[in-house]
């Protein structure tokens, strides 16, 4: 206990995210007997890590004090290279895989551009970047009429978000691989550091030799990459792209962040509390499925809870 | 001196304070008489601001009691408004996007028509009533964010002398100040002392405390360990550190005659002439000058943050291009920054992560740290400098202002930069820390590193450069050898219109 008192309150809202995490998932037990079963479990969390994906690009820009609005139109644009791309043939599913990672880093290196080099405010530069990527789909693809636009995932996109290896379904695997990954490369990399030290303060770290602006430029084409896969999974996962699938990422991708216990503003938090926010509020709308609520109450109950979280956050002192 | 009236205008009975843990006051007693300047005198972490606080009812102290008039006090701000208390924090409070008019009648705007603020009328009231606090110099429509430190500090003194406190509380007033600033600040201290106010005072530099305080109490971790009516610097010094602290400044080592490791020729940048320089490893070269005179545009250009515009850099004869502190981190160069918490440190972040920063390419392996090798570093230099904390995870934060400043001394040691820009690197640190660094730097320069120190305090640079080079409008226009310098001799040649009348 005393341990837990000391801790830096960053690290502290980690364990926060978790403990909600589990209290919601109980939660969705008592409502719904058998939600705690294997099968339900699984499908929830593969859910929840099309979320941590997006949101893992999200923490890096966050951590900066920057932020990605451009991310649901970057998830639907990848979607769309893979499946425009590949037209559901196994042989082109390696260049379709590439083309539609490099779009969303190219996107991201475009908006870590404006960003850093222009100094456009992060919000306006990926809310038109967003913009820009939604005009460029619908004309591309003649309003998504094209003969290429319902072309399936290939089938090794669609094992990848189906399949389970060992037991474990091949997508949250993938996942916990990025929550490694990003765990170790924020926090024992000079890109970490670097990181962190561009997010409490910038102009220090440009003196103590940081490159800012390819840091950047870094985080946000990291951003971009994120949200391309997570559009590539989950068009394995519902086999044809559509249009508008990647509008609820965005908030749920902040809202992930901001529950995992970053700082939206900037220098503090880790990518495993997010990851826990992600699985927290994919838990809280299946409990809100399994009660049966209308479609409305559901929208409110999400964001009383969303707030409720956060309000919980509020009430912890700065140190 | 002045007998102590039967009722104090504030008073502190056996006050004490601990922030998660710390004590920060333990059993503080303290009273200041209507009309006279109680100076609080002690190192970095004594107390003073604490006390300050709570007299100021910004905190509430754990034990003890404030009475005023002999009356127990109320806590918060209503209440010390009430009571007719003004205090000057540390921390500015402006509002850096306001412009000063605003920020100076922030809560008493003029009234128009319907009681809305008169935005017309502001510039002119606001201009009057600096005119009348003598303040000429400062536009009340400019930007509070676009005006200098020492201008800020101004606006915020003025905003609470304007608003005639009968105890008026200044913690550290004059560390953003320069002389004739701080003579500005003293006619009105003693303007209101004459008026009957009683006023607190804290400062680092014994000659102020020593020029406008009528009583001295010396602080020492947490607790009063003396009041008097005056005191000579050395038993203050004895009081406050606990010991008998030898000569400030270390003994001058001459300065070795060796081919200069840096020249500048000819360089520009905003603020400064054309200038010309040569430094030397093993020199301490001192910069002096008033506040504003290109100091900061020397060190700075010479950094890389911007770059000069114009102009030569030569290192060992050859010519070099510093455009980004990238640039002069490679060639060797490190600057220790005036504003340590804005430019310097990131104080959320671990003591460890603060020092090693510039470093981690040398400290790494395919991108990942070597986490044994850097704690390796950072413990010997935690002990070499003699960092007091209890350990290297600690946020920078949580140390007190010297130690900070050895943090961030022990940062561009670790990168084996051979030319030091140390620009007013002892500001705001108490007199123990001051000393240390002294040491320090002396020590340094016997070890061969070349060392540019600006230092708004001319005693510093007097005694410790082994030549100081003075700045007026941003040219150079005295160069005095180091031997036998004074502290006069560098303001006097700073404030003379023309280098070559003397």
């Amino acid at each position: 206990m005393n341990k837990f008192k000391t801790m830096a309150p960053e690290s502290r809202r980690v364990l926060y995210a978790i403990a909600a995490a589990v209290a919601l998932f109980l939660l969705g037990q008592a409502v719904h007997p058998g939600f705690l079963g294997l099968a339900s479990v699984e499908s929830i969390l593969v859910i929840a890590s099309f979320v941590g994906l997006v949101a893992a690009g999200q923490c890096f820009v966050i951590l900066i004090g920057g932020i990605d609005l451009s991310v649901p139109w970057v998830l639907n644009a990848g979607a769309i290279v893979l499946t425009t791309t590949s037209l559901g043939l196994e042989s082109r599913a390696p260049i379709a895989i590439v083309a539609a990672l490099a779009m969303g880093i190219v996107v991201g290196a475009i908006n870590g551009a404006g960003v850093a080099i222009f100094g456009i405010p992060a919000v306006v530069m990926t809310l038109a970047m967003n913009g820009i990527i939604e005009g460029l789909v619908l004309g591309l693809t003649g309003g998504f009429t094209c003969s290429a636009c319902s072309s399936y995932a290939p089938p090794f996109v669609q094992a990848l978000a189906h399949d389970s290896l060992l037991g474990v379904p091949d997508a949250l695997l993938l996942w916990l691989v990025v929550i490694v990954l990003v765990t170790l490369a924020l926090n024992i990399t000079r890109f970490g550091r670097a990181t962190y030290a561009l997010g409490n303060n910038p102009r220090a770290a440009v003196l103590a030799g940081i490159d800012a602006r390819g840091m950047t430029i870094m985080l946000y084409a990291a951003s971009g990459f994120f949200a391309a896969l997570a559009g590539i999974l989950l068009v394995g996962f519902g086999g044809q792209a559509s249009l508008g699938m990647g509008d609820p990422y965005l908030f749920t991708s902040i809202a992930a962040v901001v529950i995992g216990g970053v700082n939206i503003l900037g220098g503090r938090g880790h990518y495993l509390g997010v990851a826990a926010g992600a699985v927290s509020l994919t838990v809280l709308v299946s409990v809100l499925l399994a009660l049966n609520m209308p479609d409305y109450v559901r929208s409110i109950a999400y964001g009383v809870v969303i707030l409720g979280l956060l309000l919980a956050y509020g009430r912890e002192r700065e140190t | 001196m002045l007998a102590t009236p039967a009722v104090a205008a504030i008073a502190a009975r056996s006050v004490s304070k601990s922030f998660g843990g710390v004590k920060a006051l333990i059993s503080a007693s303290i009273a200041i008489s209507p009309g006279s300047v109680h100076a609080l005198v002690g190192e970095n972490g004594a107390g003073k601001s604490t006390l300050i606080k709570i007299l100021g009812g910004r905190i509430t102290p754990d034990a003890g009691s404030v009475t005023i008039d002999g009356e127990p006090a109320h806590s918060g701000i209503a209440a010390s408004r009430r009571h007719g208390i003004g205090t000057v924090f540390q921390e500015l409070t402006l509002l850096p996007f306001m412009t000063v008019a605003e920020n100076l009648l922030l809560g008493r705007e003029p009234r128009g028509r319907f009681g809305l603020i008169d935005r017309a009328a502001m510039p002119d009231v606001a201009e009057r009533e600096l005119a009348a606090l003598g303040i000429t110099h400062i536009d009340p429509r400019a930007l509070t964010a676009d005006i200098a430190l020492a201008e800020r500090q101004i606006i915020e003194i003025a905003r609470v002398i304007l608003a005639k406190p009968r105890i008026l509380l200044l913690d550290e007033p004059t560390s953003a100040l320069v002389e004739r600033e701080v003579a500005w600040l003293f006619g009105q201290i003693r303007a209101l002392r004459d008026g009957g106010t009683g006023i607190v005072f804290t400062s680092h530099r014994w000659g102020e405390i020593a020029a406008i305080a009528d009583r001295i109490t010396i602080f020492r971790n947490g607790s009063d360990v003396g009041c008097f009516d005056s005191i000579d610097e050395d038993e203050a010094i004895t009081l406050m550190t606990g010991r008998q602290l030898e000569a400030l400044f270390p003994v001058r080592t001459p300065a070795p005659a060796k081919p200069p490791v840096l020249t500048l020729r000819g360089v520009r940048a905003e603020g400064i002439a054309p200038l010309d320089l040569a430094l030397s490893s093993g020199e301490i070269l001192g910069i002096g000058g008033l506040a504003g005179h290109g100091h900061r545009s020397l060190f700075f250009g010479l950094f890389g943050a911007p770059g000069f515009t114009q102009g030569e850099i030569k290192q060992d004869g050859r010519a070099i291009r510093i455009r980004s502190p990238r640039d002069a981190i490679r060639a060797g160069i490190a600057l220790v920054p005036e504003d340590r918490k804005s430019e310097g440190l990131f104080l959320p972040l671990k003591i460890r992560d603060n020092l090693t920063l510039p470093i981690l390419a040398r400290l790494s392996r395919f991108g990942a740290i070597r986490r044994g090798a850097e704690r390796s570093l950072v413990d010997d230099t935690i002990a070499q400098l003699a960092i007091r904390t209890p350990s290297p995870s600690q946020p920078v934060g949580v140390l007190s202002g010297g130690n900070q400043q050895k943090v961030l001394l022990g940062r561009w040691l670790l990168t084996k930069a051979r030319i030091l820009l140390l620009y007013d690197v002892t500001r705001g640190v108490d007199v123990a820390t001051k000393h240390e660094i002294y040491d320090l730097v002396a020590k340094l320069a016997r070890e061969g590193y070349a060392i540019l120190f600006y230092s708004s305090d001319a005693e510093e640079l007097a005694h410790l450069c082994h030549r100081v080079l003075v700045m007026r409008r941003g040219a150079f226009v005295a160069d005095l050898p180091g031997a036998d310098l004074t502290a006069e001799a560098i303001v006097s040649a700073a404030m003379r219109e023309s280098a070559h009348a003397a």
